[in-house]
């Protein structure tokens, strides 16, 4: 028995720091003898869709998330890491019934994954009822997760982009090669309002202006009335197009002949999203998109990853992939910061906001408000050998969640986003303060 | 010149809709079997051309291979599932949407879930130009497929003993039987050149409307709502029909943006209401 | 004859006595399905009782949800007001919906109910402002009726409450003349018109009595979950809960109850097990509507009931 402690005991030391490991020592002591039993596992319930719409993005964050994990082989700070993977099925009320699952029944520790918006927001009270650390690590864009309001959430850190970034970046960009007046065209839902309301604000802001908002309904299978409805005036056209909307409105773009006439701005890389390249073919070459990350990053670090990545799933990531990586790392990070002491919850989120790190989509660190500052890409289709990818042609570093506002000047605008709908080309309005 | 467009659209869309609607209607009209799996058999029809077209280049070998394909699906269904219940309403709506969750989910497993949309033929690739904007022949040759497919239909209905044979089986199966008809192989052969046509819709419409996860059900209420404003049982509801909705849908996108989600079920309660059969069906 | 207030009564009291016994996530998950048993049983008496297939019930399910949701989150009304408000908005939708779409029966019946959902849906998902959208409405609290209902015991037992005493009503709906009347017309609209029923007017009363009780379930789920959103009252929601009341046993009322129990119990269970898990669900309806195609109760009577014909 003596030996078999000195033996836990022998291990443990060789792992830890050793001032953790005299303050461990005691109760590994008396835990046993027969099971060397070391800090019990550090369980990680992840709320995916893998089933539904949303699978691919599902998907590609699960394949992140495990293959950091699998890197650091599965464990961290002396604790085994247990993935308790739940398919939300793209339905909020699933999602928190696999929460309260995950949380009441399997007792883990974390809550990671969430894609759709409409599943975090779903998660948010309860994860906050119940004080879990909730890191959003697939998307879940919604802008007021992360911002002081009734949402806001204490024990919530998102490691994916938040709504309104990438169409900053968007606007800076697009005002940069000259173009002033913008056709905009975006799905007919909040998420549409807002990633266009963002690129409103911040076109509106540089001195451009938005002369047309179209907004198809989800679900349309005909763009033609809205292709064919663009104003041949505007400088560019940007859009915002998620799920099978992109690829078909692109099609009728290309087809219509506007490709060749219009510059096209894809905010969120949903036209060139990598499984529809091959798609547009020769068509989409030359359209240019916004997105935290695209495959082609020149980095050792995403070189590997895309390797991995690609041994494991037979395709290329997409940003759900790299995102789900930093929310790992994070986890993990955070995790060792505080010496495997999860459960001590305000230390452990405390320790998130002071990461810093390089990940595959570039140098990662946090915010106050648990929000990932990270890389915008200006991506362009251009064929690479025998495939069409997205080439980065400017990389904007260490954005937050305001950029290129500050907090403050971000609050004093009147109008949230979803409430532009309509009045997207009246810059008076858009930047109207409080 | 843009309403030319618009128009064309419009049709083109329709003739898409009425090779959906016209399987469904049929084989309501003979077996009164409401088929909630028929949008699964565009999806697997779409799936199975976007593979044969990623191996062989040919979109023609797709537009065989897939409804070829799919209509043994469909007469394996029909055959050994569906006969149970004929005319028994509600075990065939739960029969049907159990296939219709298996065929999804096989759908994403073999597939993935990624949204696909098919490439188009190299004949009808091209655009032509039409006031200033191209407009794809693709969509004009589907105009036309669709006027073949519903003359070939007709001329079957009307003028072959076949056709004949499955009027009789729609009007009063029991009679027909009863004057010798093979009612069964009918039922079998009619549920097969339905899930044919969708298959074909599949194909054909590979390159407009694409095929992803819940584009079966997305398909099946479209292609519902268009078998009940023309009327079940007719094909001419489901030519009629499937024009008006094309056309309604298109156009009041254009000219009500803001309820685009209604364009379709708000002029369907609104026939209903007064012709409670739909356009041209009985009662 | 008293066999079904018997059997009521004894579920109450087992239901009564969970919370002691099962982990608090099972407990939600009861929540869960004696609120989707009442919506299934609101299906029930117009599916087996009135014959009259709807495909668009989760309509009124959704509105007794968005109706607090928006009365609570938009405007802060109490809950004294708001869970009131949305069994009333029900009620209201569902008579204009049964005006409409009484015109029609069989198929076309089920296609009007299709549509009248849809647009309630366009509606929820397309009316940003008030509904919140896509992303629905966060933030309802639960509500406090003499207790508060924030810890999940409280709200359970309120929730057996409502659905215990709904289910009683259901019972005395159709063992009254009026829901024999409607058996009736089930069988027979000609037959009952012939003997001088207003056919017209109990198919109505029926309409509105379902979507009462599925808006009903409805305030129940809005408040179980903290939130309501589209998918309230998506076609899907509507497909789920007809395949409930099909897979129990259509004009039970027991089946459907039992409908719900079991879907949800799978769905739970196999989605943990396997990402294939609506394969599995789609062969099981299959192979039930092969061997029990008239449902779970079907199947019971046919083997174990006292009552089967030799």
């Amino acid at each position: 028995m003596v030996s078999s402690v000195a033996t836990i005991l022998g291990r443990s030391i060789s792992r830890r720091a050793t001032a953790s490991a005299l303050v461990c020592a005691v109760p590994l002591a008396m835990v046993s003898s027969v099971s060397f039993a070391q800090a019990p596992p550090l369980k990680i319930g992840v709320i995916l869709p893998l089933s539904g719409n949303f699978t691919p993005a599902g998907e590609d964050a699960l394949t992140g998330l495990r293959i950091y994990f699998d890197s650091i082989n599965n464990e961290v700070a002396g604790r085994k890491i247990q993935l308790i993977v739940e398919d939300e099925q793209g339905r909020p009320d699933v999602a928190l019934t696999k929460a309260r699952k995950l949380v009441e029944n399997d007792k883990v520790q974390i809550l990671t994954g969430f894609v759709s918006s409409a599943v975090a927001l779903a998660v948010n009270d309860y994860a906050r009822e119940k004080k879990i650390p909730m890191v959003i690590s697939a998307d879940g864009g919604a802008n007021e997760l992360t911002t002081p309001g009734p949402l806001a959430n204490p024990y919530l850190v998102r490691t994916s982009q938040n709504g309104r970034t990438p169409s900053a970046a968007a606007a800076e960009y697009v005002f940069k090669q000259g173009w002033r007046k913008v056709a905009a065209l975006t799905s007919d839902y909040a998420g549409g309002f807002d990633t266009i309301g963002g690129f409103a604000q911040a076109f509106c802001k540089l001195g451009g202006t938005i002369v047309q908002e179209q907004y198809p309904p989800l679900n349309t299978n005909d763009f033609g009335p809205y292709v064919t409805g663009i104003k041949r005036d505007a400088d560019a056209v940007v859009t915002f197009l998620p799920g099978a909307g992109g690829l078909k409105f692109a099609k009728q773009f290309i087809e219509l002949g506007l490709k060749d006439k219009m510059p096209l701005m894809d905010i969120f890389g949903q036209i060139a999203y990598e499984p529809y390249l091959p798609q547009l073919a020769d068509g989409g070459l030359g359209i240019l998109s916004v997105l935290h990350y695209t495959p082609m990053i020149k980095t050792p670090e995403n070189e590997a990853f895309v390797k991995e990545y690609v041994a494991r799933a037979k395709r290329l990531p997409s940003d759900n992939g790299p995102d789900a990586w930093v929310g790992a790392k994070a986890i993990a990070e955070a995790a060792k910061a505080v010496d495997g002491k999860v459960e001590d919850t305000d230390k452990f989120l405390a320790a998130f906001r002071t990461l810093k790190f390089d990940s595959p989509k570039g140098p990662i660190s946090f915010d106050k408000f648990g929000q990932v500052i990270h890389s915008m890409y200006i991506r362009k289709v251009e064929k690479v050998g025998n495939d069409y990818a997205n080439v980065p042609v400017q990389a904007i570093n260490n954005i937050d969640q305001f950029w290129p506002f500050s907090l403050e000047e971000f609050e004093s605008y009147k109008y949230r986003y979803a409430d532009l709908k309509g009045s997207m080309t009246d810059c008076k309005k858009v930047l109207e303060k409080k | 010149m843009i309403w030319v467009i618009h128009t064309l659209n419009g049709v083109s869309f329709g003739m898409l809709l009425f090779l959906l609607a016209a399987g469904l209607s049929l084989i309501y009209g003979l077996m009164k079997i409401l088929n909630l799996t028929h949008g699964s058999y565009y999806l697997v029809g779409a799936y199975i051309g976007s593979t044969v077209i990623a191996t062989t280049g040919s979109f023609v070998l797709a537009l065989i291979v897939a409804p070829l394909v799919v209509a043994v699906l469909g007469m394996v269904m029909e055959r050994f599932f569906l006969r149970r219940f004929h005319l028994d309403e509600l075990p065939q709506t739960l029969l049907t949407f159990g296939f219709l969750f298996i065929f999804a989910d096989l759908s994403l497993w073999i597939w993935g879930g990624d949204p696909i949309m098919l490439p188009k033929p190299a004949l009808f690739s091209r655009s032509i130009d039409i006031g200033g904007l191209g407009y794809p022949t693709y969509r004009l040759m589907l105009i036309a497929v669709g006027l073949l497919v519903a003359l070939i239909l007709w001329w079957f209905q009307e003028r072959t003993r076949l056709g004949a044979m499955l009027r009789a089986g729609v009007d009063d199966a029991e009679i027909a039987r009863a004057m010798g008809i093979d009612v069964s192989l009918l039922f079998t052969l009619v549920f097969a050149v339905g899930a044919m046509l969708a298959a074909f819709g599949g194909v054909l419409g590979g390159p407009i409307i694409g095929a992803g996860p819940g584009t079966d059900f997305d398909v099946m209420l479209l292609a519902f709502v268009v078998v009940i404003i023309g009327g079940l049982g007719s094909l001419r509801g489901a030519l009629v029909g499937g024009l008006l909705v094309g056309l309604l849908d298109n156009f009041g996108k254009i000219f009500f943006p803001e309820f685009a989600l209604f364009t379709i079920f708000v002029p369907m309660a609104i026939i209903l209401s007064f012709r409670p059969t739909g356009l041209f069906g009985r009662a | 004859m008293r066999r079904h207030l018997l059997v009521i009564i004894l579920a109450i009291a087992i239901f009564a006595a969970l919370p002691f016994v099962l982990p608090t996530y099972y407990l939600s998950l009861t929540t869960k399905i004696l609120i989707f048993a009442l919506f299934a049983m609101s299906l029930d008496l117009l599916i087996g009782y009135t014959g009259l297939a709807s495909l668009g019930h989760a309509a009124f399910f959704g509105l007794g949800g968005y109706t607090i949701g928006v009365l609570v989150v938009r405007y802060h009304v109490s809950e004294w007001i708001a869970f009131p408000a949305g069994i009333l908005m029900a009620i209201a939708v569902g008579a204009l919906f049964a005006v409409l779409a009484l015109r029609a029966r069989g198929s076309y019946f089920l296609m009007i109910t299709l549509a009248l959902a849809q647009v309630v849906w366009g509606i929820a998902f397309g009316w940003r402002t008030l509904t919140g959208g896509d992303d629905g409405l966060p933030g309802v609290k639960r509500p406090t009726f003499f207790v508060s209902l924030a810890d999940e015991n409280s709200f359970y037992y309120f929730v057996l409450l409502m659905v215990g005493l709904s289910a009683l009503a259901l019972v005395a709906i159709i063992r009254s003349p009026f829901g024999h009347a409607l058996r009736g017309i089930r069988e027979s609209e000609t037959r009952m018109l012939a003997l001088g029923y207003n056919v017209w007017r109990h198919q109505f009363v029926a309409f509105v009595l379902a979507a009462a009780f599925a808006g009903l379930a409805g305030c129940l789920f809005v408040y179980n979950n903290r939130f309501v959103s589209p998918d309230f009252l998506h076609v899907v929601r509507s497909a789920e809960v007809l395949i409930m009341v099909i897979l129990g046993g259509v004009g039970t009322l027991l089946g459907p109850a039992i409908g719900a129990a079991v879907i949800i119990l799978l769905e739970d269970f196999v989605s943990s097990l396997t990402q294939r898990w609506l394969l599995i669900l789609g062969i099981v309806y299959v192979a039930t509507t092969l061997f029990a195609p008239r449902g779970l109760i079907g199947l019971y009577k046919e083997h174990f009931s006292r009552n089967r014909k030799r």
